[in-house]
């Protein structure tokens, strides 16, 4: 894979980018250019899958090295990131912020600069075009796990950013929630990046990165990195090497 | 849980936030002028009659809502029944009445954001120091976190006993506070996530 310069303003760019914790590295050296429609992020708990997101994403900044997002910086230019970039949380109770559905949906849009009138209508129209209208001045708290996970989505849709970050999307759902949000997920026109340390909900990515103690392992198409991931994983489960601890 | 809003549509519900919050004020100013007991019950009765306009069903939740100050009721009551001062502890009692059942008829037919929006004028003279628009920023979160907050120390406190023949008390203070902070850096993030609070 050709590496893109760094003023390549399309897709993800990381360049040798590193980050550590206390002095504890967390990912070495990162280089990936990230443009393809579908990508799946694997690994194991631990990995650094997490990290890289959270720095991809702009969360956190590099300690070494840099991550462009379309040419952007994304720790630094948060605003401009607002377009570009969205953040599927796993738990919804952790990324929704307001106590009623129509102020979740209004907030991005606010933060990019609308009007509370203009955004608060155009909450409503989303609300009301997704025949929920009546879900408007409800209160998050009586909303249904699956409700949330779509209030979650929708409050990202809203803002119409070209990319989504999805963090282990489908875990803790029931199996018929797990098919909604992945029939809803496919039908997307954004670029997604999928983390997740389940190898069948990336099967039909078009790119699939393995990572292992914060390094890329493998990076490909599923059909080459999946089979080895998994045969990976199935050995690692038949042994006990469970009992060190990191640090 | 902190779903006060009424979802019976009333005709307050179609006042001014602002307005009904003024009145609340000058109304219960008032209570504290009157002393007639006549006066007062009179003043109760409009309270009760303004929450009639709402229907059976929103007036059975406003009685529901008041149910909270029968201790309050009780005390005064017999502390005055014993220094042998009925009236006084009557006209207490209806003040007492009066003045929250209005503040919770305005909070029933006031949406929240309506509220925040209100809140949000009167602290303009505080901009220098608290951005009004943080101010509100503040009001919703911990509106909506608190029910989170709550569940959270339920599940701590089932963590406790299902590990210990104890009930969990005080001891999941300190886990519980924990968690919050847990929770808190990742609401930050969430918030990081769509813009920070600039």
């Amino acid at each position: 894979m050709p590496l893109a310069s760094p003023f390549s303003d399309d897709g993800i760019l990381l360049q040798d980018a590193s980050v550590a914790f206390s002095g504890r590295r967390v990912l070495h050296g990162m280089s990936l250019h990230l443009t393809e429609h579908r990508i799946g992020i694997i690994g194991r708990n631990g990995s650094g899958k997490s990290t890289l997101l959270r720095l991809i994403a702009g969360l956190i900044a590099p300690d070494a090295g840099h991550v462009r997002v379309d040419g952007i910086d994304p720790a630094k230019d948060r605003r401009k990131m607002l377009t570009r970039l969205g953040i599927l949380f796993q738990n919804p109770d952790h990324q929704i912020l307001f106590p009623t559905v129509e102020e979740e949906l209004a907030f991005g849009l606010i933060q990019m600069g609308a009007d509370k009138a203009k955004a608060t209508a155009q909450a409503r129209a989303r609300l009301a075009a997704e025949g929920r209208a009546h879900w408007a001045g409800a209160a998050v708290s009586t909303l249904s796990q699956g409700q949330r996970h779509w209030l979650c989505l929708q409050a990202i849709l809203l803002m119409g950013p070209a990319t989504i970050l999805l963090d282990e999307p489908l875990a803790g759902l029931d199996l018929p929630m797990q098919a909604r949000l992945a029939r809803a997920f496919a039908t997307l026109p954004q670029r997604l990046i999928t983390i997740t340390h389940d190898p069948a909900s990336v099967s039909d990515a078009d790119r699939v990165i393995w990572l292992e103690a914060g390094k890329v392992h493998a990076d490909g198409p599923p059909g080459d990195v999946l089979p080895e991931f998994v045969s990976t994983m199935d050995q690692l489960g038949m042994s006990d090497a469970d009992a060190d601890l990191s640090g | 849980m902190l779903t006060l809003t009424s979802p019976v549509d009333t005709p307050l519900h179609r006042l001014p936030a602002g307005g009904k919050l003024a009145v609340l004020a000058l109304f219960t100013a008032g209570l504290f002028w009157i002393t007639s007991p006549l006066w007062l019950t009179l003043s109760l009765a409009a309270v009760l009659l303004l929450h009639g306009l709402g229907g059976a069903a929103f007036a059975r939740h406003g009685l529901l809502l008041l149910r909270p100050l029968w201790p309050f009721v009780a005390v005064v009551g017999l502390w005055h029944l014993w220094t042998g001062d009925g009236i006084a502890g009557i006209s207490i009692i209806l003040r007492m009445l009066a003045a929250v059942a209005a503040a919770n008829l305005v909070t029933m037919t006031t949406r929240l954001s309506d509220m925040i929006a209100v809140l949000e004028t009167i602290a303009l003279p505080l901009r220098p120091v608290l951005p009004p628009r943080r101010l509100a920023l503040a009001i919703a979160l911990v509106i909506r976190f608190v029910p989170v907050m709550s569940e959270r120390l339920a599940q701590i406190a089932e963590a406790f006993r299902a590990r210990s023949p104890r009930r969990a008390g005080w001891r999941i203070v300190a886990p519980a506070a924990l968690a919050a902070l847990d929770d808190a850096e990742r609401v930050a993030d969430a918030l990081r996530a769509r813009g920070g609070t600039e």
